[in-house]
């Protein structure tokens, strides 16, 4: 039974009724009234009965009222008969555009019902990715806290798991970012910022990876002017990634250079390194998200997402992300954010 | 966890000689990592599961600090703040996932001291409630008078003067204004909101914008080198603090 109706069989019921209701009242009216208005009310019938079951009834309802149309309203009457040939047209074009307004009304209904399915999809990642990232983040907690608990005993492989848990919380830090920024549900808050607040930050974040590195800064100028407009946490992403990348491919008897200029409109935050530098072929390829270079020195561990993620970051924020070859051996990344100004430059020394 | 009522009344006359934690988390694995790493640094540390039960506990126990987890079933982070903060001061610790700047900032609004974000090394941990139970001892001691030393900085909060090795530094009216308040409650963030209302008195408003490019400034006058500043440290996301202990 139920392969032989279809489902929501009341609703054919009714529109059918419907329909021969319409027939009727058009009869009692046939003197008084056009062709036109026929159709019209035909279609109405059709595309309501369309909206309410879907094409198939529509499609149906159609061909009924082409049907009713023909026998009762158009002469000779109670033939399928037409004896003016351009009622055929009129007969013709009802047909089409029911079939037609029934198809557009079951694409819209489906489209709305995909829309409404992404946005489900959308919520849904969003759950995962902060209860992923929750889930994930508390056993981690506890086995950094064991581990140093045991290190503290003396065991140096607890040390080496209190490594490892922090290898994993970047890791899982860094995928959820991606996808974030891929999502397009990356909120960014652009503010007045002084670069010597971002280099301070910065710094401090690498101190304890660089260990006995050099950092050299260097800023042009009056540090006064050096103020742009981005986001803070955005940029100190991009930054931080810049100086541990330049960390892990140079030799550690080399400085690593970090120093800001400012152009009219913008400010540029350059990482400088004597580490092998990126072959011209390999330029392009270094944004791609788990990109690693093929002659990565043994040791290097990393996601391959850092500079993935600072890329995405700094167009998030207006600003831009470059490779340069340096001079004498090594690599410079420009990091470019919008600069604030003059107008608003002023105001602050107000 | 059972105590008698003499030994609560004992804890409240000498909260630093035995001073007592109290944790509250809903994940056991949680607060047993950090009761491992706080009991070393005092006498004992008492938990509770919930939000509800936490807030009862601080009343009854009197904890010389509370460390807080965001993630409660039961009750929002910021209510149990809020609600404690209507009888004590007990320093609180927040504990949160890196994902929730906002939410850190809320707590630190609501009250809360400090936070930690998780996976947090025990060190720091360590670190931070160690500077916040230094920090309650200090108020409301004779010691906390207007004048403060640090890293060879002299500053006079009653007759608005800051020295640097004897050498007076001129501030702007903004910048003694965020100094004053950075400084007088050293050693806890504060947040955004919470230095705009204390230098321009709400916490909304064009000045608003240029808060932090007043802190650059103010570091450039006071720190010895900008760049890597000892005094006034950055608290990314959530807002600056004031580093007495340099």
């Amino acid at each position: 039974m139920r392969r032989l109706l279809p489902e929501r069989w009341w609703l054919w019921l009714v529109w059918g009724a419907a329909l021969a209701l319409n027939t009727v009242i058009l009869l009692s009216l046939r003197g008084r009234l056009d062709k036109a208005h026929f159709a019209l009310a035909y279609l109405l019938v059709v595309l309501v009965g369309s909206a309410s079951g879907g094409q198939r009834l529509g499609l149906s309802l159609a061909v009924l009222a082409f049907f009713c149309f023909n026998f009762f309203l158009l002469p000779p009457y109670h033939t399928l008969f037409v004896a003016e040939p351009l009622d055929w047209l009129v007969l013709l074009a009802f047909l089409v555009t029911a079939a037609v307004a029934a198809h557009l009304l079951a694409r819209a209904r489906s489209e709305a019902a995909q829309a409404g399915a992404l946005r489900e999809l959308d919520r849904f990642k969003d759950t995962l990715l902060a209860s992923v990232s929750h889930d994930l983040r508390t056993p981690l907690t506890t086995i950094k806290a064991v581990a140093n608990a045991i290190s503290q005993e003396g065991d140096d492989r607890a040390r080496v798991i209190e490594t490892e848990a922090d290898r994993l919380n970047a890791f899982v830090g860094d995928l959820l970012d991606l996808s974030r920024i891929q999502g397009g549900v990356l909120p960014v808050q652009a503010e007045l910022i002084a670069a010597e607040d971002l280099l301070g930050v910065a710094i401090r974040q690498v101190s304890a990876s660089f260990g006995e590195r050099e950092l050299r800064t260097h800023l042009a100028g009056d540090a006064s002017l050096l103020v742009g407009r981005f986001d803070f946490l955005h940029a100190l992403r991009v930054l931080v990634n810049l100086l541990e990348n330049a960390h892990k491919y140079s030799p550690l008897s080399e400085p690593i250079e970090l120093s800001v200029n400012r152009t009219d409109w913008e400010l540029l935050f350059e990482v400088a390194d004597r580490g092998p530098g990126i072959a011209p072929a390999e330029r392009e390829r270094i944004w791609e998200p788990f990109y690693r270079p093929g002659d990565a020195p043994s040791g290097v561990d990393g996601t391959g997402l850092g500079l993935a993620i600072a890329r995405r970051l700094a167009m998030a924020q207006n600003g831009s992300l470059q490779y340069q070859p340096r001079s004498g051996g090594g690599s410079v990344f420009v990091f470019y954010v919008p600069a604030a100004s003059n107008d608003e430059l002023d105001a602050i020394s107000l | 966890m059972r105590f008698s009522i003499s030994a609560t009344a004992e804890l409240v006359a000498h909260p630093m000689t035995d001073p007592l934690i109290l944790v509250i988390d809903d994940e056991p694995q949680i607060r047993r990592a950090v009761r491992n790493t706080l009991e070393p640094l005092v006498g004992r540390v008492l938990d509770a599961e919930s939000g509800r039960n936490g807030v009862n506990l601080a009343a009854s126990a009197r904890p010389a600090l509370i460390v807080l987890d965001l993630g409660l079933r039961d009750m929002d982070g910021g209510r149990v703040c809020r609600e404690i903060r209507t009888w004590c001061n007990v320093p609180i610790i927040v504990l949160s996932a890196r994902h929730s700047d906002s939410e850190k900032v809320a707590l630190l609004d609501a009250g809360a001291d400090d936070y930690v974000t998780k996976p947090f090394s025990p060190d720091e941990l360590r670190a931070r409630v160690r500077a916040q139970l230094r920090r309650a001892a200090l108020v409301g001691s004779a010691d906390a008078s207007a004048v403060i030393e640090v890293d060879g900085l002299r500053i006079d909060l009653a007759a608005r003067t800051v020295r640097r090795e004897g050498d007076p530094i001129r501030l702007t009216p903004t910048e003694w204004d965020l100094l004053r308040a950075l400084v007088s409650r050293a050693g806890r963030t504060l947040t955004h909101a919470q230095l705009f209302r204390a230098v321009w008195g709400s916490s909304n408003g064009d000045p608003q914008a240029y808060l932090r490019v007043h802190v650059a400034n103010l570091r450039r006058k006071i720190e010895r080198d900008a760049v890597r500043p000892r005094l006034i440290v950055t608290e990314p996301g959530v807002g600056y603090s004031f580093s007495s202990s340099t």
